[in-house]
């Protein structure tokens, strides 16, 4: 921090304390002894009514109140200052011993604490500046807390910026023969998924997926560098083992021990009707063909950015017109509040299917055919993507 | 996730039981250390009473792995079944730990 914070003290002496109660000298008692102890800014209310008015016109930074005073007791404005005023600021109730159930009852009404009569100077002392510095790290901590949601709502953003739009996705995919879907749906906290797609001729496209792992700012850095990678890998687009053995000794040098990635790279030649790819302990893509028969894309790799030198071998599949590729993420399957509820291949397979059937918005279809809802929330970052072989034009 | 250890011959085994996911770092930390402090030259980490581990997770044993490795310890992984079965296969992690 540039400015040095004001001390406990310092910033006592600015609080503004009202003090409420109907015996004038004990009035005069709370507001001499606060004032020796250097608090400055001291209001005082002789009852429930006066202090509610005085609260309007400025809310101060904490009470000390009586419960026993005509017109509005001590409970009724602790009720009202919680309740029809909404005020968190600290409610010091002074109670006495011969008050029964009294003290219960503050704190049942909104009170924060209780001092006890006849008033003890150093006790009542320590208590308000007990609570007024709670209330100090309280509201330094929402403030800090707002700042850092704002700083990730703008890094997730940034993030979201990464990732292609439609309209882009459509002159790649478009002019080779293909239809695509996308979808990047982000947690509340940071993710680490990506994907992109390249061209690399006049037929064929790369496609790549990649989730970080772990969760937060640092997956979305490491998004962020795959992101720079990827950039420079031009020729190996056209090459998915070199695509991927590359991007794995990049990762092995700037990820720590701990962190990895799975990755998906697919080139696509829907012209040839074929499909390589290699998978670094993705989860498995499927490809659906027009009649919904399912094939598993499900080849083991090593996961990326954990040993030097490791190779990636691809695979060929064969692609038909009406194929779909579908592409995901482990959240989509993943349930980790509740394990058993984790979706099995065959579950997914079967809620893809039915999904495919259904014409109109494949993502709303996609979420209640697998969960029995159009909208679900996610604990990691979901993406899919969905890629088809158009049934005319797949010539280039 | 919750653990507990065991000393046999030559080897402490650590058994993880319940869910290994992001949330569990600080505890896993305990893991490392035990693995760390242990005298025995091969630590063994037991996940059959793991039910399910997130990527976070199998960066964790990764952790294990590399720590047993600069103090010259192996790292065994044994008892993979189940939904953590098929992460450690979809990941051949079998290539970076030995897993029995």
């Amino acid at each position: 921090m540039a400015k040095r914070p004001l001390t406990g003290s310092d910033e006592d002496r600015q609080c503004r304390i009202l003090i409420v109660d109907d015996l004038n000298s004990s009035r005069v008692l709370i507001e001499s002894i606060l004032r020796s102890a250097g608090f400055t800014q001291l209001v005082t209310a002789a009852d429930g009514v006066e202090a509610i008015e005085a609260i309007r016109e400025e809310t101060p930074d904490m009470l000390v109140l009586d419960i026993v005073m005509p017109r509005m007791d001590g409970f009724e404005v602790c009720r009202h200052v919680r309740e029809a005023l909404g005020l968190d600021i600290p409610i010091l109730v002074q109670t006495g011993v011969q008050e029964g159930d009294f003290k219960v009852r503050a704190f049942d009404s909104g009170a924060s604490d209780l001092v006890s009569k006849p008033i003890n100077a150093g006790e009542l002392v320590s208590r308000v500046k007990l609570h007024l510095e709670r209330r100090r790290m309280i509201g330094r901590l929402q403030t800090y807390q707002r700042r850092m949601e704002e700083d990730l709502g703008v890094a997730q953003a940034m993030q979201h910026s990464l990732l292609m739009s439609d309209a882009e996705v459509a002159t790649i995919v478009g002019p080779r023969g293909c239809d695509m879907q996308t979808r990047y749906q982000a947690s509340n906290t940071l993710g680490g998924d990506l994907w992109q797609i390249f061209p690399v001729d006049e037929t064929r496209f790369g496609l790549f997926m990649v989730d970080l792992s772990g969760h937060g700012v640092t997956a979305a850095i490491n998004a962020f560098r795959v992101h720079m990678l990827a950039a420079e890998q031009i020729e190996e687009r056209r090459d998915p083992s070199a695509w991927m053995e590359r991007l794995n000794e990049s990762l092995v040098r700037i990820l720590p021990v701990e962190h990895f990635a799975t990755g998906f790279y697919a080139l696509i030649d829907p012209a040839q009707g074929c499909l390589d790819y290699v998978s670094a302990g993705a989860p498995p893509p499927l490809l659906v063909n027009a009649h919904g028969k399912v094939r598993w894309l499900d080849q083991h790799g090593t996961l990326l950015g954990c040993r030097s030198g490791v190779g990636f071998e691809a695979t060929r599949e064969t692609l038909r017109k009406g194929d779909r590729l579908f592409v995901y993420s482990d959240a989509l399957y993943e349930d980790f509040e509740t394990p058993q509820n984790t979706l099995s291949a065959e579950k997914l397979a079967r809620g893809l299917v039915s999904a495919l059937g259904v014409k109109s918005d494949f993502s709303s279809a996609l979420m209640q055919s697998l969960f029995g809802t159009p909208d679900r929330r996610f604990r990691d970052d979901l993406t899919w993507l969905l890629v088809e072989m158009k049934a005319q034009d797949a010539q280039a | 996730m919750d653990y507990r250890t065991e000393a046999t011959g030559d080897a402490l085994v650590v058994h993880l039981s319940g869910v290994l996911t992001f949330d569990d770092h600080e505890k896993f930390r305990g893991v490392v250390t035990e693995i760390a402090d242990s005298p025995a030259p091969t630590a063994v980490i037991d996940l059959s009473a793991l039910q399910q581990i997130d990527s976070a997770g199998i960066g964790m044993l990764l952790l294990a792995n590399d720590r047993a490795g600069k103090q010259d310890k192996q790292l065994r992984i044994r008892g993979v079944s189940g939904h953590v079965a098929k992460v450690v296969e979809l990941s051949r992690l079998e290539q970076l730990i030995p897993i029995d």
